[in-house]
């Protein structure tokens, strides 16, 4: 896509990206020194976390983190941890985990967000830390985002068949484009069931949450072959079937169903989701979670997940005991 | 899609050849961003920003047409909005605005210039109470490292998020432009650009690729044709050189004068009330004294300059002062 100029009419689907601005000095160590690295096999970035107790409890976005075999999570001081997983809440698409074996690291010190107004500034870890710490402003009203369905980014022929649903379309940067999928295959199975009416096929991956991962078996030129697609938000597969997302790195992959966001222009990228925001003063104020275009990203705020963390750390720090009589 | 297609030559190649000096640009904005604002002066424009943000927002409308969502500013209490050319496309199109508040309204497009990306608009109705932003008429005040702030609709009008904001510096300022690192996208096109006193320095435009390249209309083109715009002409002639234009017919009358033969209908001539018959005597204080030399001095002009005319009519010697327009041509 090499399209660059571009006016700013809107026309359906949408452009993407955010401004250089980079934090003053005195606020970048603070950013930095409770980030998480994560990554994915080939050492690219995935997701960013957020440490948020001194022995190794930390936060990221789940559903970029979908599983932690493959992947590879970094203290801020470049050492690799190992790391469990506590709980994952589809609600907020937060994941607790834990670094094993750790002590003593920096957590956030998180501070309320009612107050904050649009224009206030606002940072956030770039690059798992690796770059300056980015700044913005809170840009639009603090509101909930209600949900879409989940999607894969497929077309289908509206006809029921025995031989499978027949694809017509698959958009461009869409989950089922990197699942390989193509024009023509033909749909056999969604997550182990048989699709031969086109309704059951977009029931059974419409009911799902963006960030799950499903099992898709499907037919090409007679050859039956599986492969594994990760959902994302209906919104965000739909802005892409014009093949608007272009340059600046992309969306993530789950872009709405929050309770309550905080919406800012801080120019980040998808793999810096999972990270703090931070008022001017060092104090964390949300939790990035989700770039939804070239304008905007949306953090929770704190008090949406913080009180629910706080509990979760505890039972897992206390597991109830079996009773013995 | 296709008006993200849609950029006139004109334009693209503009673009194509500034893109050079933008790679620098971009990169000299970066070093400067980290090193120099302390958390002092952050929190200075902080407080400069949100203390115009609830008036100013009240100015900003989204854009509704057939053609899609975009965005423009309210900046007279009688209805007047300010937008981008590429959004109205065309004088005398009915559009659909919503404002901040959730009023809903129509409106019609008025006069544009395609070359510079300049349109307005005009709210239906006698409405006079309209919440309107005043603009920055000082061009030199957007230099380069300027704080500003942008409003808009990005991605079309959402009553529950609102207009969005975005805070930047203008990186470059060019004859009818300003480019920013205020991020826009599709829907912001025709929104404003504001200094910190709350004052309308650009109009949303363009975007290339990278984040710190957004370009935004200068005033400079809706000054210079105000009432051109306002009286719904296409405005063309401004680039080709032609310069400003008066709408009067001379002739050099049996006394050898420098005579008013006609006056073109909704001109600036006709507006300030010249009248056929009348004597030219000087222009800004120089003699006129045939045809060639008045037109030259005309055209020399830009449109928006105001000039003084000297005249001598039936009822006697008077005074004149007239600002220049573009002269209008058939779309």
């Amino acid at each position: 896509m090499k399209r660059a100029l571009v006016f700013c009419l809107l026309h359906g689907p949408l452009l993407r990206a955010g401004a250089p601005a980079t934090a003053p000095p005195d606020a970048r160590q603070t950013v930095a020194a409770s980030v998480i690295r994560i990554e994915k096999p080939a050492g690219k970035l995935a997701a960013t976390g957020v440490i948020v107790t001194p022995d190794g409890y930390f936060l990221t976005k789940a559903s970029e983190v979908p599983k932690l075999a493959g992947s590879s999570f970094f203290l801020p001081d470049g050492k690799p941890a190992r790391v469990r997983e506590v709980r994952r809440d589809s609600r907020t698409d937060v994941l607790l985990l834990q670094c094993s074996g750790v002590n003593g690291l920096a957590a956030v010190k998180w501070s309320e967000s009612k107050s904050l107004a649009p224009g206030q500034w606002l940072l956030a870890p770039r690059q798992g830390g690796r770059e300056d710490a980015r700044l913005g402003v809170m840009s639009a009203r603090r509101r909930e985002i209600k949900g879409g369905s989940a999607a894969i980014g497929i077309r289908m022929a509206d006809q029921d068949s025995p031989e499978g649903v027949r694809i017509i379309g698959v958009a461009e940067d869409s989950p089922a484009a990197a699942a390989g999928l193509k024009e023509n295959d033909r749909l056999i199975s969604i997550a182990g069931e048989a699709v031969k009416k086109y309704t059951v096929a977009h029931e059974l991956i419409s009911s799902r949450e963006p960030g799950d991962e499903i099992e898709i078996e499907y037919k090409r030129g007679g050859k039956l072959t599986k492969c594994s697609v990760r959902l994302a938000s209906r919104n965000r597969v739909l802005s892409n079937w014009t093949g608007e997302d272009y340059a600046n790195g992309g969306i993530s992959i789950r872009t709405d169903n929050f309770p309550e966001i905080i919406q800012h222009d801080i120019p980040l990228g998808p793999a810096d989701m999972g990270g703090p925001v931070f008022n001017l003063l060092g104090q964390a104020v949300a939790l990035n979670i989700a770039r939804v275009d070239r304008v905007t990203t949306f953090a929770l705020p704190m008090e949406v997940f913080w009180p629910g963390v706080q509990q979760w750390i505890e039972d897992d720090r206390h597991p109830p005991k079996a009773v013995v009589k | 899609m296709s008006g993200t297609r849609r950029p006139s030559l004109t334009v693209s190649v503009c673009v194509a050849v500034l893109a050079a000096a933008w790679v620098t640009v971009a990169g000299r904005a970066s070093a400067l961003e980290s090193s120099k604002e302390t958390i002092g002066e952050l929190l200075k424009i902080q407080a400069q920003v949100q203390s115009r943000l609830d008036l100013v927002s009240r100015a900003v409308v989204a854009v509704e047409s057939d053609d899609g969502a975009a965005s423009g500013v309210i900046v007279s209490p009688d209805g007047l909005v300010m937008t981008a050319a590429h959004v109205t496309t065309n004088p005398g199109r009915k559009i659909l605005l919503h404002l901040a508040d959730g009023t809903k309204t129509g409106c019609k497009s008025l006069g544009l210039d395609k070359s510079t990306d300049a349109a307005m608009m005009r709210i239906d109705g006698d409405r006079k109470d309209w919440p309107y932003v005043p603009l920055c008429r000082d061009l030199r005040m957007a230099k380069p490292g300027t704080w500003c702030f942008a409003l808009g609709h990005p991605g079309g009008y959402d009553a529950k998020r609102g207009p969005v904001l975005r805070v930047g510096r203008v990186l470059k300022q060019m004859a009818n432009g300003l480019q920013t690192d205020c991020v826009l996208m599709g829907g912001d096109s025709g929104g404003p650009l504001f200094n910190l006193d709350g004052e309308v320095i650009g109009i949303h435009s363009q975007i290339w690729e990278e984040r710190d390249q957004n370009v935004h209309v200068s005033v400079a083109p809706f000054l210079r044709a105000w009432d051109t715009l306002k009286q719904s002409h296409v405005v063309r002639v401004w680039n080709t050189g032609v310069g400003g234009w008066l709408g009067v017919m001379t002739r050099i009358s049996s006394a050898a004068e420098l005579e008013i033969a006609e006056v073109a209908k909704d001109s600036p001539a006709a507006k300030a009330g010249l009248q056929s018959g009348d004597v030219i005597v000087t222009l800004d204080g120089e003699r006129m004294l045939d045809q060639p030399q008045f037109s030259s001095a005309i055209n020399s002009r830009a449109a928006g300059q105001r000039i003084s005319l000297r005249l001598r009519g039936k009822s006697g010697p008077r005074v004149v002062e007239v600002s220049l327009g573009t002269k209008p041509v058939e779309d």
